[in-house]
């Protein structure tokens, strides 16, 4: 090579021109959506209602909104502007890296770098109105890895597509899967008794760490100067993390005795457990979870494919919303992930929810599942401007997503030619 | 036993080929089956007595909507339909108010696996497919086609009366799909028509490239094109051997000299491929990518079949062709998520792309636990751009077509048989609720083990 310091810098250049592009997106301080049906989730529905956003957070939302002349306009005559649609269970993006089944406990894993942020299907569901998903481990353990929350912000760089500010949330997993996976390669769990033994067991192992740190941290205090630190062990850590409440736990759990029994376990140790994950046996036992504050991410319909699947019933979200519990519907799939909205309609067709209700269930409750419900899931004063615009009533199977905005920026027009992204150059 | 029996006579009189032999040999199993099966008497009488729904709005499919309209049902078969004021009432009829349903005719699904599985993860509830080879023509579905499945009840309650049950796709040549009724005491009531097609599987996913170590043919598009065309060509000869047989027969016959000739060993594997390659019988080609669609294209050409296509999902380039071929089209699953280099809602437009160019098509939700889905399936093709009319249509009189069962099926008019849903609204709507379904006639509750349990446990 005769010139690698001028290649270098040449490469250093193409490097920085391609983060400038990614980081400066054509950005409107302000923008006004005019004149749309507003579901607003928290506050009814607001007819011929605008919103007024400015830097990324919502400003005024009702009839008779205004904004300064040089505020960007889009136009929502004859739309319905909802929140961003949240997913609470994905694994969008994550290629084939969503189990490390090796080990039954796992909790050291970090989503965050499996993210693969270039994954079309982080596209897809954003035509779909999804702007924020949850990207869980998956379950082959007991207790899987740490989660990564993500804002659907398709073109830009991985960093700036993270949520910023959300809290930590953990994956457990119950029932077959885990003991399918190790009982398959004759290792321990094979049953249920097995599943829950191993997790207790590390749950226990994280207190006996604890303890020690303790001591030291004691002793330290103390002036001892012959105090030993224990040796650092990440996955010990995380555990620990999860007793002293830093993370929001959330478990994938299919039967009704298992919901119990996590939550006894949950008693002992010490912890709580944000959402049961696809729960399609809550109806069952919904009153004792609902006393508990626990959520639930559930399919609408989906059901049969295992054994622990095969007493899903489709009124599930319904009768379990009634008896107090917050329910999300969820994806679990880059399939379901493109129609949320969907599938939320079939709240009202199986056990009559309300419009509200249903809506609820892929904004506002799942977001209170992921922690970010102060920051998105309704058109609130305040909060985020990730919005949907629609060009019928997203509950109705004839809907499309006109317009998606993400912290008030267009990231996906379906009127634009080619993908209909704002922000995504081909062969990015 | 029968047909064996049979076949060697034939063979021993040389009056036909063995194709016509088979081929006459399915036409009489065809009208046996049509025959509708002895039923009780209680079931008979609550037949007997016409039952009329009064006042609701009837999407006839083949002559438009009537409002307020009545339809009566008598003996399992659609006997009038019309406006309020036209249509004589029966004495003695059982009389339902509909007013402000919508009345449509059980939506048909072009392929599922209902009734070869339970529980997807359990494999001994699992008949799907064969897949100790690639080429397996000769399963037949309704030899495991269970009537009792839970799934089926389940499927009822959106309006499916109908579905082709076909095997699983690993398999390029799986085994022969079965037409059947989702109301009956057991399966023979159930089968309407069986061997009603073959599907033929082309999307690269049929390879059996698990490991190098483990191989096993075929590891490539090469090697499933030429193991499908091979098969056929064996078939062919295959074929040829009886007609061959019966003239040395017949010479053997005349003098009696040497050793009297041996009629040939049969071959089910092949013989099941005959009614396909004479083109009696519809292949269903499932291709998805545009090379793989110009290939089993032309396999089918080459070997004369009559087709039907089944997915197209990415061969968006080849709309026009396809429209070309006149063939017509089961299209989807529109929920196939899009390649890399394709818009979001490449796929989710298909139906549309097709039916402006006017190719038939039929929708099917290619599933066997929420088979109750299909019309969600059509109102989402209708968000992007397929007619309402279009779609009801790809859930009813298309694929009655497509079948060979609109003499029967598809429609509101009489002399059908009384396949009808009464629903609250708009059948294509994600919030209507199914209130009543009749299948031939007789009302079929709406229970399900998920009612049960909803009941049991939802108080």
């Amino acid at each position: 090579m005769r010139h690698p310091r001028a290649l270098f810098l040449l490469c250093l250049l193409f490097l920085a021109a391609g983060t400038l592009a990614a980081q400066q997106p054509a950005t409107h301080n302000e923008v006004l959506i005019k004149n749309g049906t507003i579901l607003t989730i928290t506050h009814g529905t607001i007819q011929n209602g605008s919103i007024y956003i400015k830097d990324g957070k919502i400003v005024a939302v009702g009839q008779g909104v205004e904004a300064p002349p040089t505020a960007q306009v889009i136009d929502a005559t004859g739309k319905f502007v909802m929140p961003g649609i949240i997913d609470s269970h994905s694994h969008v993006a994550l290629d084939d890296d969503v189990n490390e089944a090796t080990s039954p406990i796992v909790p050291q894993m970090m989503m965050e770098d499996a993210f693969q942020y270039t994954d079309k299907a982080i596209y897809h569901s954003l035509a779909g109105g999804v702007t924020t998903s949850l990207l869980l481990h998956g379950s082959a353990n007991m207790i899987g890895g740490q989660a990564v929350v993500i804002k659907h912000k398709y073109g830009l760089g991985r960093d700036q597509m993270l949520f910023p500010g959300a809290p930590r949330s953990i994956k457990f997993a119950s029932g077959e899967n885990p003991k399918r996976v190790y009982g398959s390669r004759q290792q321990m769990p094979s049953t249920r008794m097995g599943n829950f033994a191993v997790q207790r067991q590390a749950l226990q192992e994280a207190r006996e760490y604890m303890r020690d740190w303790d001591a030291y941290e004691a002793k330290a205090k103390a002036g001892d100067k012959d105090a030993k630190p224990p040796k650092r062990d990440l996955k010990l850590e995380a555990l620990a993390d999860i007793l002293r409440g830093k993370f929001l736990v959330q478990i994938h759990c299919y039967r009704a005795d298992e919901f119990l029994t996590e939550m006894s376990m949950a008693r002992e140790f010490g912890y709580k457990i944000r959402a049961f994950h696809h729960a399609l046996e809550m109806y069952k036992v919904a009153d004792k979870v609902a006393a508990e504050g626990i959520g639930i991410a559930t399919f609408a319909d989906w059901w049969g494919y295992k054994h622990e699947a095969f007493d899903a019933i489709p009124w599930n979200a319904v009768l379990s919303m009634r008896k107090g519990v917050r329910v999300a519907i969820k994806s679990d799939s880059n399939d379901f992930a493109r129609r949320l909205n969907q599938e939320a309609a079939k709240a009202i067709r199986y056990g009559g929810a309300t419009e509200d209700e249903a809506l609820r269930m892929i904004t506002l409750n799942p977001a209170w599942i992921v922690g970010v419900d102060d920051r998105v899931g309704s058109l609130d004063v305040g909060k985020d401007a990730d919005i949907s615009i629609w060009n019928h009533h997203p509950l109705s199977s004839y809907a499309l997503v006109d317009q998606v905005l993400i912290d008030g920026d267009v990231y996906f027009d379906r009127s634009l030619p080619g993908y209909g992204m704002t922000h995504y150059k081909e062969g990015q | 036993m029968k047909a064996n029996r049979e076949i060697r006579k034939l063979g021993n009189r040389a009056i036909a080929s063995l194709l016509t032999a088979l081929l006459l040999m399915t036409a009489t199993a065809f009208a046996q089956k049509s025959k509708p099966a002895a039923k009780p008497a209680a079931a008979q009488a609550e037949q007997a007595r016409a039952i009329v729904l009064r006042g609701g709005k009837l999407l006839t499919i083949t002559h438009g909507a009537i409002e307020n309209g009545v339809l009566v049902m008598e003996n399992g078969k659609i006997t009038a339909v019309g406006a309020a004021d036209s249509v004589q009432v029966p004495k003695n009829a059982r009389i339902i108010d509909v007013t402000g349903m919508t009345v449509y005719p059980g939506l048909i699904d072009s392929e599922t696996q209902l009734g070869l599985t339970e529980i997807s993860l359990d494999t001994t509830t699992n008949d799907l497919e064969e897949t100790s080879d690639a080429i397996m023509p000769h399963m037949h579905v309704y030899d495991a086609f269970h009537a009792e499945s839970e799934l089926i009840p389940v499927t009822r309650m959106n309006g499916v009366t109908n579905a082709i049950v076909a095997p699983a796709t690993r398999d390029t040549l799986p085994g022969q799909d079965s037409f059947v009724q989702l109301d009956g005491k057991s399966s023979q009531e159930m089968l309407l028509v069986r061997d009603i097609a073959m599907p033929l599987n082309f999307t690269g996913a049929q390879r059996r490239n698990e490991s190098f170590e483990k191989a096993k043919f075929p590891q490539t598009r090469m090697g499933m094109a030429a193991q499908l065309r091979q098969v056929f060509i064996d078939a062919q000869d295959y074929a040829q051997k009886f007609p061959d047989y019966d003239k040395k027969a017949a010479d053997w016959e005349k003098d009696k000299k040497g050793d009297k000739p041996s009629p040939p060993k049969r071959d089910l594997k092949l013989e099941a491929l005959l009614p396909y390659l004479e083109g009696k019988r519809p292949v269903v080609l499932a291709a998805e990518e545009p090379s793989d669609l110009q290939v089993a294209l032309g396999l089918a050409r080459e070997f004369r079949l009559k087709v039907i296509l089944n997915h197209v999902s990415h061969s968006q380039i080849l709309l026009d062709q396809i429209a070309a071929t006149q063939l017509p089209v089961i299209v989807g699953p529109i929920y196939e998520t899009p390649k890399d280099n394709e818009r979001y809602d490449s796929v989710y437009k298909l139906p549309a792309e097709l039916a402006k160019r006017g190719v038939k098509i039929a929708f099917a939700s290619y599933d066997s636990h929420n088979v109750r889905n299909l019309p969600y399936q059509a109102g989402y093709a209708v968000a992007f751009g397929l007619s309402h009319e279009e779609a009801m249509k790809a859930l009813t009189m298309n694929p009655a077509e497509i079948w060979g069962v609109a003499d029967q099926l598809g429609s509101l008019d009489p002399g059908k048989t009384a396949n009808v849903v009464v629903a609250d609204g708009d059948p294509l709507e994600l919030k209507t609720d199914v209130k009543r379904v009749f299948i031939a006639g007789r009302e079929v509750p709406l229970e399900s083990r998920q009612t049960r349990l909803r009941d049991q446990y939802g108080k």
